[in-house]
């Protein structure tokens, strides 16, 4: 009863240890999205709750068309599930669709892991503050657009399953005409990721610019180093280390031209492992041997442990009566009694007295009662 | 109409499924043998063995026949790509699984049901299991990986290897493919023949 008891506990505790396990709590990536990604767990009411987190956007409120600008997005203060993931949205409306800034002009540059989409997702560290920078390119056409910054995250406890979602008011930004003859950025450009290991030069294209100067430096170091910067016209090649492991590299860009020289946001050297070097029919065929490896093994072991045909007969007592000394005369073993059943098959004949029939065996056997000619 | 990916889901699951109770009762026919007081004798009693190998080598049959269909499905669903060594583990761990299953089952149909009777045989064949469902729930953990990021593993302090894969050359692949048929031929054809082991219930 007790054992009975202990499994139902057990399988039901199994049971709810699922509830545990929200809808996508291991992310969705980084991605460009709308607002809510369209309408998802968190923009369902029934199934979403306002973020406790606090959000603050840092940018500046007038640029000029075509020139790179740096959001800088603080989160804080907010609960996070068990893997400390964090998504978060840059929006040039939320409305649940058409929400990209690239659909209201903007032109993403780099997002804070290096790549080129609106949403983003990190792991907040133990601090639980942690700070994102998109830098993007404004508009090409002039007057107010608005930012807004969306975060996703989830709660550990979370009993009821909800999904955290923040939206802060609009950043409104004056896009005014950019000065004749401005450098900057190609409105086109969009950094190189590089592969760990990789010491090619980064490329860099401009426009309306005559020199290009770079600085690197490791992330967390205060003190930037002057890349090697070759190239002219609107391409330019910075020589910047390769990146190694864990490490980021952050470089800045200053565009000029003799009348201007304008210093760009920092950019990060986007890296990705190396890719891999399998193909899916070494995947198959590695497979596939280990198969007929482990089964060819196994069965041999079988083979092996099992009782076979032809194998080694057990010949003791043969050997040990060829090799024992014959008994002594008079000493011999009698032979064992035939046993009853034998005895009763017998049938006794009148024709041949002192002789019995053996219908199993077809012959004559003497009547040890009667032996033959014993009235004689 | 419906995707590669959902098909390879349902696959998947009937294997896992059908394999997760030849497993336990293969195991539980092993327990038997090895241990006979085990809860009282009743594991081995002469009804719940027999139940027990029919349900094994039942479960253990459908999971097979369903593994290159799960396994095609999978490769489907990943656009015939590997592009990454979780997704090239799935593939090992796939051949792994198939290869164990292979082993239980040919040994099962071979020997014959008085294979529990033989304690090394018994307790190689509840191994074997063991290492099948193992392999099967690896393939099928990173499966959940690939799709939803994580997976009941990762509660685990220790696991297989899944995040680094060991890339065979292909020539090295197809040696030992040509190696592991050579064996196998060898053991089924050459070898000497088990003989298969009745039992009073069979």
């Amino acid at each position: 009863m007790m054992k009975s008891r202990a499994a139902f506990v057990t399988v039901i505790a199994i049971l709810l240890a699922t509830g545990a396990s929200v809808a996508n709590p291991g992310g969705n990536g980084d991605a460009d999205r709308d607002y809510t990604c369209g309408g998802s767990c968190h923009g369902d009411p029934a199934l979403s709750t306002p973020s406790d987190g606090t959000v603050t956007v840092s940018m500046d409120e007038t640029t000029f068309t075509g020139t790179a600008t740096a959001i800088h997005v603080t989160a804080s203060g907010m609960s996070l599930s068990g893997n400390r993931l964090l998504g978060v949205f840059i929006l040039g409306s939320a409305n649940g669709n058409d929400d990209h800034p690239e659909d209201h002009g903007w032109s993403i540059v780099q997002d804070p892991n290096g790549g080129t989409h609106n949403y983003v997702e990190v792991t907040v560290p133990s601090s639980g503050s942690v700070t994102l920078t998109w830098v993007m390119l404004a508009p090409q056409t002039t007057g107010t657009v608005n930012l807004f910054v969306a975060t996703h995250h989830g709660a550990n406890p979370n009993s009821n399953n909800w999904a955290y979602s923040g939206l802060t008011r609009g950043y409104t930004v004056d896009v005014q005409p950019v000065p004749e003859n401005l450098p900057g950025f190609a409105f086109d450009w969009k950094p190189e990721t590089r592969v760990t290991g990789d010491t090619s030069p980064t490329v860099i294209k401009t426009t309306n610019t005559t020199s290009v100067s770079v600085q690197w430096m490791l992330e967390g170091e205060w003190i930037p180093h002057d890349a090697e910067v070759t190239g002219e016209g609107d391409e330019w090649h910075a020589q910047i280390p390769a990146t190694i492991g864990d490490t980021r590299i952050q470089y800045q860009v200053t565009t000029s031209n003799g009348e201007f020289s304008i210093t760009q946001p920092w950019l990060m050297v986007a890296t990705q492992p190396a890719p891999f070097d399998g193909n899916i029919w070494d995947a198959r065929l590695q497979g596939f041997a280990l198969a007929l490896l482990v089964t060819s093994f196994l069965l041999a072991l079988q083979a092996r442990l099992s009782p076979w045909e032809g194998g080694p007969v057990d010949m003791t007592s043969e050997v040990e009566a060829e090799s024992a000394p014959p008994e002594p005369p008079g000493l011999e073993p009698e032979e064992p009694d035939q046993p009853d059943e034998y005895w009763s098959r017998l049938v006794p004949s009148e024709e041949n007295p002192g002789w019995l029939w053996d219908p199993v065996e077809e012959e004559w056997v003497a009547d040890p009662e009667n032996p033959p000619g014993g009235d004689e | 109409m419906f995707g590669a990916a959902t098909f390879h889901a349902a696959m998947a699951e009937i294997v896992v499924g059908c394999m997760v109770l030849a497993s336990l009762c293969a195991i539980g026919c092993a327990t038997g043998s090895i241990m006979p007081n085990f809860l009282g004798g009743r594991l081995s009693s002469d009804r719940m063995m027999l139940t027990m190998d029919k349900a094994s080598i039942a479960g253990a049959c459908l999971g097979l026949l369903f593994i290159p269909i799960a396994a095609l499905s999978g490769s489907f669903a990943a656009d015939n790509t590997v592009n990454n060594a979780l997704l090239y583990n799935k593939f090992v761990y796939t051949g792994l699984a198939a290869g164990f299953w292979a082993a239980f089952v040919i040994g099962r149909i071979r020997l014959g049901p008085g294979l529990w009777e033989h304690r090394s045989l018994s307790a190689l064949q509840g191994a074997t299991a063991g290492m099948a469902i193992l392999m099967t729930t690896m393939a099928s953990s990173i499966g959940g990986k690939l799709v939803r990021g994580e997976s009941l593993f990762d509660i685990m302090p220790i696991w297989l290897p899944s995040d680094t894969a060991t890339v065979l050359n292909p020539i090295v692949s197809i040696v030992l493919m040509l190696i592991g048929t050579g064996s196998l031929f060898a053991v089924l054809r050459l070898g000497p023949q088990p003989e298969r082991i009745e039992t009073d219930q069979s």
